[in-house]
């Protein structure tokens, strides 16, 4: 791991809000811009105009409060939960190495279930209540706090373990002095992040037949073609999303933490032997089988909705009828991946795309980044709708949601890494007088790879969550609305046959993009490879 | 327990598994190092000097050989904090105070709380006023003094210092030589001192062992008798240039790897 003592020094200006307007003027220029766009355009319903908006949000007040108190209520207890679950599965890994691929493995692959359709089955398990949408909001984060803080943990130079060491003191000494302290900035940046996904997650979990929540609003704005309705709660959604992620980088800066540095997601790691990547993940799988099958048992769930995984296997191979659900779902699967892949490959060249631009013409970014950010932590689920509102409900539409979702994060991590370009290697081409795009692809494309694929990965998820939740939302095509159509005609067969596949799906891609993240850094840095 | 064990070293060996062979960086070496002196290892860069302190350290087990301190183990001596290292690169922990530093290495070494000493021996490194700084805000000697002061703080039998002045400019450099070496003669520790620079290694210890370019072998091993406190007089008398010219000798007939040398 590269992290050095630097890490803790000035961080990257990226996470600080920056205004080149006074910041009245540009807000009041930006809703006057809106507002004649939204009239211009108001015949096709597409954009409502602020004025619609605050007019709905004023006349529906009482409404909206109570909904978005619900609504925050189920995202703070998912984000305690989350990210205390996150947080002490990074402590687990730490402190039993040899679990850590099978940890992460079995984390990765929880993460990328589809909220979609584990809403559904929460639904039925917990009844009525919050119980679904607090675990969704929790599902939601954990993932993204266990990977920064698993990275903080590691942090440390090995300069302070071997002080702690040379007292004789031991691994929980270590613990306590080094690697928790230097892991909380890492805690920070993803609880930063994890903020307005626990309000997306929450307001997923609302979907499925919650009582009342802003994601009930959605839904039925949705349903209603209420234009102001989808907006305002769109906005607030936004609105929140973006507090949530201000304060706690304030907190951050409150608590004298710089923002790290580093890799948010580790590098992966390398195989030792070509056998050991294959048993790994041979290892996961059964481990993953086993903990479906034996926590249904435990629990004593009833057969009808908890389908075990000799059930899916029944469905879709043994059973009667088998080969046409098997032809339904592989088709609704080839119709979803037709639009994620073409979406996760734009959000990711064009974010990749742009942060090399900006290393090109530096000048442009104090008019980019700040958007980026602001953009960044606004919740697809508050974007979905107004996407596909706008571009239709052809394939457009779904690429782009997928494509945005991907685009602000893949920027900002894009930046970090260009940043960490080596200021001596820089002056190198420098002192040459090199051309821009030489350094570009010389010193700086080398330097950005990393942080490129690691954000690669993380966007896996992210996609499925994109294009299942606008397919349900919107659409009504693919997997996602083929999830959505079972789950209300209780047929958890398919169900839980679509589940498994697209987690099945997701990790197969997850490994496609590390396979190529191994191939491609051992070429341009071979020391960021963790050994 | 003897305050100033004896070092014995029988056979100590150490290699790292390389990409094609193991590479060795410390040959077998047999050694005494006496109670209470200094020892000045001084070796070209990259020699396995610093291998030899860590093993001694008890950071790193020996490939082949034993290492005892008194009557134990480093494993043993460590385990009861009776060993400190100032390590090169100071290692100070960022989100602690300069303070906070010090103090752990008394926390560490699980020696009671004692706000006067820490104060004391802070005072006697010069950073007096910057209790409250972060090691961020120090310059790169002011550092490297905090983690001389914390090795200090924890009262070790034994006393490895690895580079302590590595990042130290000459002036400075030359102002710690002076003023650090009464911090431990006063405290009678053995000690071990790793350095590159033959006249710090003069300077400041009992006895220079000099070591060959990997794997680390002695090359030659030489007492040097000047008498104590050595101020900065000491630079200029003949006794000191002497002993600088030997060890210099010493280090060009062994520049360069056997194998090398050998061709």
């Amino acid at each position: 791991m590269s992290a050095g003592r630097g890490t803790l020094r000035g961080g990257p200006a990226a996470l600080r809000a920056q205004h080149p307007l006074p910041r009245g003027l540009g807000l009041l220029l930006v809703l006057l811009i809106w507002e004649g766009v939204a009239r211009a355009t108001a015949g096709s319903f597409i954009i409502a105009a602020p004025s619609q908006i605050a007019g709905y949000m004023v006349s529906h007040s009482g409404l909206l409060w109570r909904a978005f108190g619900a609504t925050l209520a189920s995202a703070v207890q998912g984000f305690v939960w989350g990210n205390l679950a996150g947080v002490l599965l990074a402590l687990l890994v730490v402190l039993l190495p040899r679990g850590e691929r099978l940890l992460s493995a079995l984390a990765l692959l929880v993460f990328c279930l589809p909220l979609v359709a584990t809403g559904p089955i929460l639904r039925v398990l917990y009844g009525p209540g919050t119980g679904p949408q607090v675990t969704l909001a929790a599902l939601a984060v954990y993932y993204t706090t266990f990977l920064p803080v698993l990275v903080g943990l590691r942090a440390a130079p090995q300069g302070w373990f071997d002080l702690v060491r040379s007292y004789g003191r031991g691994r929980m000494t270590a613990l306590r002095e080094v690697r928790l302290p230097a892991a909380l900035p890492y805690l920070v940046a993803g609880l930063q992040i994890a903020a307005p996904a626990a309000f997306l997650g929450a307001m997923v979990g609302e979907f499925t037949g919650a009582e009342r929540g802003l994601g009930v609003l959605t839904v039925r704005a949705l349903r209603a073609l209420d234009l102001p309705a989808t907006w305002a709660i769109a906005v607030i959604a936004a609105g929140v999303s973006m507090l949530a992620f201000a304060a706690v980088g304030a907190l951050g800066r409150r608590l004298d933490l710089a923002p790290p540095e580093v890799l948010m997601a580790p590098p992966v790691a390398r195989s030792r032997r070509p056998w050991e990547a294959p048993a790994q993940a041979l290892l996961a799988l059964a481990a993953a089988l086993l903990i479906w099958k034996g926590s249904m048992e435990v629990f004593g769930l009833p057969r009808f909705f908890a389908k075990r995984p000799e059930d899916v296997w029944f469905y879709l191979v043994t059973g009667p009828g088998a080969e046409a659900q098997r032809a339904r779902l592989f088709a609704a699967l080839g119709e979803t991946l037709a639009l994620a892949g073409p979406g996760y490959l734009a959000g990711l060249g064009l974010g990749a795309g742009l942060a090399l631009l900006l290393a090109l013409a530096p000048r442009l970014g104090g008019a980019v980044i700040p958007l980026s950010i602001a953009l960044r932590s606004i919740p697809i689920i508050a974007t979905a709708p107004l996407i596909v509102w706008a571009l239709g409900r052809g394939a457009a539409g779904t690429i782009t949601v997928v494509a945005v979702m991907i685009f602000f994060p893949t920027l900002i991590a894009c930046r970090h890494g260009l940043a960490r370009t080596p200021r001596a290697v820089l002056d190198l081409f420098e002192v040459y007088a090199s051309s821009p795009l030489r350094r570009l692809l010389g010193a700086q494309l080398p330097a950005m790879l990393p942080a490129f694929f690691a954000s690669a990965r993380m966007a896996i998820p992210a996609a499925i969550l994109a294009v299942t939740t606008a397919e349900w939302l919107a659409t009504g095509r693919g997997i996602g609305a083929l999830m959505a159509t079972v789950a209300s005609t209780s047929d958890y067969g398919m169900l839980w046959s679509a589940i498994a596949l697209v987690g099945l799906a997701a990790v197969l891609a997850h490994a496609l993009v590390a396979a190529l993240e191994r191939a491609v850094l051992a070429r341009t840095s071979a020391e960021q490879l963790a050994r | 327990m003897d305050r100033r064990p004896d070092i014995h070293l029988a056979g100590v060996a150490k290699s790292f598994a390389g990409a094609i062979r193991p590479v060795e960086a410390v040959a077998p070496v047999d050694l005494v190092l006496a109670g209470g002196q200094m020892t000045a290892l001084v070796g070209p860069s990259g020699c396995g000097k610093s291998t030899l302190l860590r093993l001694i350290a008890g950071l790193e087990p020996p490939s082949e050989g034993r290492i005892t301190i008194g009557t134990e183990s480093p494993d043993e001596l460590r385990q009861r904090a009776g060993l400190a290292v100032a390590f090169q690169d100071a290692a100070l922990l960022p989100w602690r105070s300069v303070e906070g530093n010090i103090a752990l290495g008394r926390a560490l070494a699980r020696k009671p709380r004692d706000p006067g000493m820490i104060r004391e021996l802070m005072s006697l490194v010069g950073l007096s006023g910057f209790e409250r700084n972060r090691p961020a805000e120090l310059s790169g000697g002011m550092r490297q003094r905090a983690a001389i002061a914390r090795a200090l703080a924890g009262e070790p039998e034994l006393l490895l210092l690895d580079e302590p002045f590595a990042a130290v400019d000459a002036l400075t450099r030359d102002r710690l030589n002076t003023e650090l070496p009464p911090l431990w003669e006063a405290r009678g520790a053995t000690s071990i001192l790793v350095t590159h620079s033959v006249a710090e290694a003069v300077r400041l210890s009992d006895r220079i062992l000099v070591l060959t370019p990997r794997p680390a072998r002695i090359a030659a091993d030489i007492p040097v008798p000047l008498p104590r406190p050595r101020g900065p007089e000491v630079l200029a008398s003949e006794a000191f240039r002497a002993l600088c010219t030997e060890v210099t000798d010493a280090l060009r007939d062994h520049q360069y790897p056997e194998s090398v040398a050998a061709q």
